[in-house]
């Protein structure tokens, strides 16, 4: 009997825990979303720290980034060919292949990408600033942090994963007509057409939103999880590991909901 | 500590700089957030302040890179650029270990064209060093 009220118990706490958390992540959203409208964040300053984040997040990682993807798209367009020839569905080709690699697989992985890379740094980085009381000090000073050190990184997170899981789709598409026509422009006006017949106004919107929607889970996620941090220099890993985490499920959890609207 | 009216600037060990900016550029913040300078004006009022108290030296320099002196200097750098009309100096013995403290901010003070009053908070038993600076005999 004990046993069994220590487990509702300690469900209850972790379903509670959850509660708290999703509710903290909205709530931090709904300011940043109001602090956007307001006329008064669009100053110079404010600017040139998205800008920089927008470098720091993209820019930065572009040669390593299109390496990746060239190597990941290859990979699977030659197995999509090698598999449509052997079943004889060589026409099918080119739709799988931008299904499956520009519309799915690059801004899936482009999410990851970011999220290891800069998500992990962004919540180590606010987890050590509230530990330090380097949020304090800029409180005192008048500086908002919100819009000096959050706003940057969600706006610059959001641009960096759609502009870059854009720029991996282009490849993606240039590597997939190479692969299926060669250097021929026999193919291109057949090409376009299936790119036009995928890429309608609901399928594109759908992209755009889920991407930027992947940009705010590797920023929002990590930026939440620091804030939460306890005043403990040993807490900051654990924020790591419950921020990546948390990031994770986000990014499954969208990538799922974005297959089941689109093919269920 | 009890939350300071908005007049008064306060440098304590409890208010760190930020430690991925150099020191030029954590005064810079200031004037850039607070009063809406532009970037290139924002730097050049924090460096004419960094010369003002004869550290102009470490304005490139991040807080794990910085001698406690000068992460004391960066830090009052950040308060008086505030312009507040007081400044709560806390505790300086936590920040300034390296140096004979009371002497060092008493130089910087004359060093400064700061009209605000400056108010040293420190425990009772450090108080023989604050009359031994005054009374060098």
């Amino acid at each position: 009997m004990n046993f069994l009220v220590a487990s509702i118990e300690s469900l209850g706490a972790k379903v509670t825990g959850w509660f708290i958390v999703g509710y903290d992540i909205f709530a931090f959203l709904t300011q940043s979303l109001l602090l956007l409208l307001d006329r008064s964040t669009w100053n110079r300053a404010t600017f040139d720290v998205v800008v920089k984040q927008v470098y720091f997040t993209a820019v930065q990682i572009l040669p390593v980034f299109l390496g990746y993807v060239l190597v990941i798209s290859w990979l699977i367009i030659t197995i999509i060919l090698t598999t449509a020839r052997d079943f004889g569905l060589t026409g099918f080709a080119s739709e799988m292949t931008i299904r499956v690699l520009v519309l799915e697989l690059l801004p899936f992985l482009t999410a990851l990408f970011i999220a290891l890379r800069s998500g992990s740094a962004i919540n180590t980085e606010v987890a050590l600033m509230r530990v330090n009381n380097e949020l304090d000090a800029l409180e005192h000073c008048k500086v908002p942090p919100m819009q000096f050190e959050f706003l940057p990184r969600l706006i610059g997170g959001v641009v960096s994963v759609v502009t870059l899981a854009g720029l991996a789709g282009l490849l993606a598409l240039l590597l997939s007509y190479l692969s299926i026509y060669g250097l021929s422009m026999a193919g291109f006006e057949a090409f376009t057409q299936i790119i036009a017949k995928i890429f309608n106004l609901n399928i594109l919107f759908g992209l755009i939103a889920k991407c930027a929607l992947f940009g705010l889970a590797v920023t929002l996620i990590p930026i939440t999880a620091g804030l939460e941090t306890p005043k403990k220099l040993f807490m900051v890993p654990v924020s790591v590991l419950r921020g990546m985490m948390r990031v994770f499920f986000a990014i499954v959890a969208i990538e799922v909901v974005s297959l089941a609207l689109k093919y269920i | 500590m009890a939350a300071l009216p908005d007049d008064v600037a306060r440098v304590a060990l409890e208010l760190p700089l930020r430690a991925n900016l150099t020191a030029l550029d954590n005064i810079a913040l200031i004037p850039l957030y607070q009063r809406h300078f532009t970037a290139g004006e924002s730097v050049k009022q924090a460096q004419a302040m960094l010369e003002q108290l004869g550290y102009a030296g470490i304005a490139p320099l991040r807080d794990p890179d910085m001698t406690p002196a000068q992460r004391f200097v960066t830090q009052l750098a950040r308060a008086l650029i505030l312009g507040r009309s007081r400044l709560v100096i806390d505790r300086p013995g936590a920040m300034l270990y390296d140096v004979s403290y009371p002497d060092f901010i008493r130089q910087l003070a004359e060093q400064t064209s700061s009209t605000g009053t400056w108010d040293i908070y420190d425990f009772s038993w450090n108080q023989i060093l604050y009359s031994q600076a005054l009374d060098p005999e």
